[in-house]
C-alpha cells in the first residue's frame, strides 16, 4: 500500500496540483528508472519555446509524437536525478498512454527515462524542470516492498530519499497513528477556532457533568457531518461553513457573557454547531485526497485526535484556572466575562474576514 | 498609465521565478449556439499551462455570466476539464473562478525574486524598511480568473465586475473587433492605482505587453495584434495580524480572444 507524504502534512503547497504523475524505481540491476505520465501539448509547447521556435497550436498525435521525438535530449536534460548530490546521466524514450477519449488527442505521454546507480550510492534526489504544478512521485525498489510518494512543487528538487531503506507497507496500526496525530495537530495548535470554541464551553461553567454533556453534544455532531461528508452523503462549501464556524464560537462566547449559566437549549445549540464544525473538520481530511483503503481508519483515529485533543485543552483550562480559582468572588467577572469578550471579539473578527477575505 | 513597454525577447527572467500564473482556457472562445464548452484551468508561464483538475475543496467561486444571469460552472472532481457549460450564443458571456487562499513559504531570495518581476514593489520596500529581508516569504494566495467566450451579440455585463476581491474589468467588450485593450483593475471593487499588468499572447510567448494602472485604475494595451491574449495582475497585501501567512496575494487574469474582425 503506498503511504503517502500528504501535502498538506508537509505544510506548504505551492502551486495547483496539475495532471502529472511520476513512478521512480530502483532496479537490482544497478539501475534506475522513472515513468513520467505527463499532458502532451503544454511539454511540447514549453520545449519549442525554450529553443525559440515557433509553438505547435492544438497539434495532433502525428505532430505530438513527431515534435517530442525530436526533443528526447532536452527531455533528458531537464530530468536531474542525483545520487549523493552526484548527476546520474539520463536517457529517455516515449510512449503514449492508451487512456484517451479521443484517439487522436491523447490524454498523456508517457517519458520513460532510465540511467546507472552508483555502486555505493545512499540517497537519490529527483527533479523535472517541465512542470509548473504540484505532482506526486512515488519512489520504489525492486525486489522491496512498499513505496515512498514525496509530492514536490513544479520544478523543485525532492528531498533525498534513501536508497536502501525498506518502503514496507504501514500497518494499519501505523495509519491509525498517523491520523490521530494530524486530528489532534489539527485542533493543537493549527485549529484555533476550535481552541476558543472548547474554551467557550469550559468558561460557561466548572462543573464538570454540564462541561462533559456539551462536549459530548459536539463530538457526537461533528463525528456525524465528519463521516457523512467525507462519504460524500453531505456537502456545504467552505466559504459558508468557515464563516458559520467563526460564528458558532462568537455565539457561544456572547452567550457566556449574556446568559452566564447552562441553558437548556445550550447543548442542543452546541450540537447544531458540532455539525458545522464537523464539516470544517471533512475539508481537511478530504484535502489528503486518501486512499479509499484508507478512508475508514484514517476517519476514526483523525477524529480520536480531536477528540484528544479537546480533552487536554478542558484538561489544561481546568488544571492551570478553573479548579483553582472557581470558587473565588472575581472568578466570573474579572476572568470569565472578559476571556468571554476576548473570545466573542475574535470569532466576530473572523466570521467578517472569512466572509469578506 | 504609467509605462509601457513591448518586449521581444523570451522571459528568461519570468521562468526563473517560482510562482506562476493561472487562468481559464475553454475549449473554445466562439463555441457555436447551444454548443457545450469544456472549462480548462490551467498554471503555468508563458501562457503555456498545465491542466488543473477541479477539486471542490479549492473553489470558492465557479461560474459563468451570460444575460445578465450567473450560473454554476458544473464539473467532477480529480477531472480536467474542470467544467462544463452549455452555451445560449446569444451574447458575451463570463466564466469566473475564485479559488480558496492556498500557503506558501518561499526562501527570502526567491521571494523577492519573484516580488520583482511580479512588479510588486511596494512590498520589497516594506519588507526592506522593516528589516524583514532575511525572513522566509509566507503567503497565501488566491486566484481570481476569468475568461470571455464570444456571443453573437455584444455584452454589457462584461464591462461590470463579477464581484472577484482582484479583477481586470474591460471598459467595452473586446470579443467585438480588433483595438487596444481598455480596462480597469479593481481591487475588492476600487480601483487600484500602479498595478502592474501584463498581456500575453497565445502561441508566441515572445510577446510580452506591460502596463501599470492610472490613479483611476485605468489601463490600456495597445495589443499589436488579434489572437487570444492573456491579461494579468498580481497584488499583494500585508496579511491580518491573526493570519498564520505574512502576505496576501491575489492573482487577477482574463483571457478573451480578440478578433481580426466583427464576429459574425
Amino acid at each position: 500500500m503506498a503511504f503517502a507524504l500528504l501535502p498538506i502534512a508537509a505544510g506548504a503547497r505551492a502551486h495547483e496540483i496539475g495532471t502529472t504523475r511520476i513512478s521512480f524505481t530502483l532496479h537490482q540491476t544497478q539501475t534506475w528508472s522513472a515513468e513520467v505520465i505527463t499532458p502532451p501539448t503544454p511539454l511540447l509547447n514549453r520545449l519549442e519555446a525554450a529553443a525559440g521556435q515557433p509553438l505547435s497550436s492544438a497539434p495532433d498525435v502525428d505532430a505530438l509524437r513527431t515534435g517530442l521525438d525530436g526533443f528526447r535530449r532536452d527531455i533528458a536534460r531537464k530530468i536531474e536525478v542525483k545520487f549523493d548530490g552526484v548527476a546520474s546521466p539520463v536517457a529517455v524514450s516515449l510512449a503514449w498512454s492508451g487512456e484517451s477519449a479521443d484517439a487522436t488527442r491523447p490524454l498523456a505521454v508517457v517519458l520513460h527515462a532510465y540511467g546507472p546507480v552508483p555502486a555505493g550510492a545512499r540517497n537519490v534526489t529527483w527533479r523535472y524542470r517541465l512542470v509548473y504544478s504540484t505532482y506526486p512521485v512515488v519512489f520504489s525498489s525492486e525486489g522491496m516492498q512498499g513505496s515512498e510518494t514525496q509530492w514536490l512543487e513544479a520544478d523543485t528538487q525532492s528531498p533525498p530519499v534513501s536508497v536502501l531503506a525498506d518502503r514496507r507497507s504501514h500497518t494499519t496500526l501505523e495509519i491509525l497513528a498517523q491520523y490521530l496525530a494530524l486530528g489532534f495537530r489539527h485542533i493543537v495548535p493549527e485549529g484555533l477556532d476550535h481552541i476558543l470554541f472548547v474554551l467557550g464551553i469550559v468558561l460557561l461553567t466548572t462543573e464538570l457533568k454540564p462541561v462533559l454533556v456539551q462536549v459530548t453534544a459536539f463530538t457526537v455532531a461533528h463525528s456525524v457531518t465528519l463521516g457523512l461528508t467525507m462519504y460524500g452523503i453531505v456537502s456545504l462549501s467552505p466559504p459558508i461553513v468557515e464563516p458559520l464556524i467563526a460564528l458558532s464560537v462568537g455565539y457561544v462566547a456572547i452567550e457566556n457573557v449574556v446568559v452566564g449559566r447552562i441553558t437548556l437549549w445550550r447543548p442542543a445549540v452546541v450540537f447544531g454547531f458540532g455539525l458545522l464544525h464537523g464539516m470544517g473538520f471533512a475539508d481537511a481530511l478530504r484535502e489528503l485526497r486518501l486512499p479509499e483503503a484508507e478512508v475508514l481508519p484514517a476517519l476514526v483515529s483523525f477524529n480520536l485526535g480531536i477528540e484528544l485533543a479537546q480533552l487536554v485543552i478542558i484538561a489544561a483550562a481546568f488544571l492551570t484556572v478553573a479548579i483553582w480559582h472557581r470558587d473565588k468572588p472575581w472568578y466570573r467577572p474579572r476572568f470569565v466575562l472578559p476571556a468571554s469578550a476576548a473570545i466573542a471579539a475574535t470569532a466576530l473578527f473572523w466570521t467578517v474576514r472569512r466572509i469578506f477575505p | 498609465m504609467r509605462s509601457l513597454a513591448f518586449a521581444a525577447a523570451v522571459l528568461l527572467a519570468t521562468a526563473r521565478a517560482q510562482a506562476h500564473d493561472f487562468w481559464i482556457e475553454p475549449s473554445t472562445f466562439h463555441p457555436a449556439p447551444g454548443a457545450m464548452v469544456s472549462v480548462g484551468l490551467r498554471v503555468g508561464q508563458n501562457f503555456i499551462g498545465d491542466p488543473v483538475p477541479r477539486l471542490s475543496a479549492f473553489i470558492a467561486a465557479f461560474s459563468v455570466r451570460q444575460n445578465d444571469k450567473d450560473r454554476d460552472v458544473v464539473g467532477s472532481d480529480h477531472i480536467d476539464p474542470a467544467g462544463f457549460l452549455p452555451v445560449d450564443g446569444n451574447a458575451t458571456a463570463t466564466i469566473s473562478y475564485a479559488s480558496t487562499g492556498a500557503y506558501i513559504e518561499l526562501p527570502p531570495g526567491e521571494f523577492e525574486d519573484y516580488l520583482r518581476v511580479y512588479g510588486l514593489d511596494d512590498v520589497i520596500a516594506s519588507r526592506a524598511a522593516r528589516g524583514e529581508r532575511n525572513k522566509l516569504g509566507r503567503e497565501r494566495f488566491y486566484r481570481y480568473a476569468k475568461a470571455l467566450i464570444t456571443g453573437r451579440d455584444p455584452s454589457a455585463g462584461v464591462t461590470k465586475p463579477v464581484g472577484l476581491a482582484y479583477e481586470i474589468v474591460p471598459n467595452d467588450d473586446p470579443t467585438r473587433r480588433f483595438a487596444p485593450f481598455r480596462g480597469h483593475v479593481l481591487y475588492h471593487g476600487e480601483p487600484l492605482a500602479n498595478a502592474l499588468v501584463v498581456a500575453l499572447l497565445h502561441g508566441r510567448p515572445s510577446v510580452n505587453l506591460e502596463t501599470h494602472s492610472d490613479p483611476q485604475g485605468a489601463i490600456t494595451l495597445p495589443l499589436p495584434c488579434p489572437g487570444i491574449w492573456l491579461i494579468k495582475s498580481v497584488h499583494m497585501v500585508r496579511a491580518s495580524f491573526f493570519a498564520s501567512e505574512d502576505w496576501d496575494s491575489f492573482w487577477a487574469s482574463l483571457t478573451v480572444e480578440i478578433p481580426n474582425q466583427n464576429p459574425s
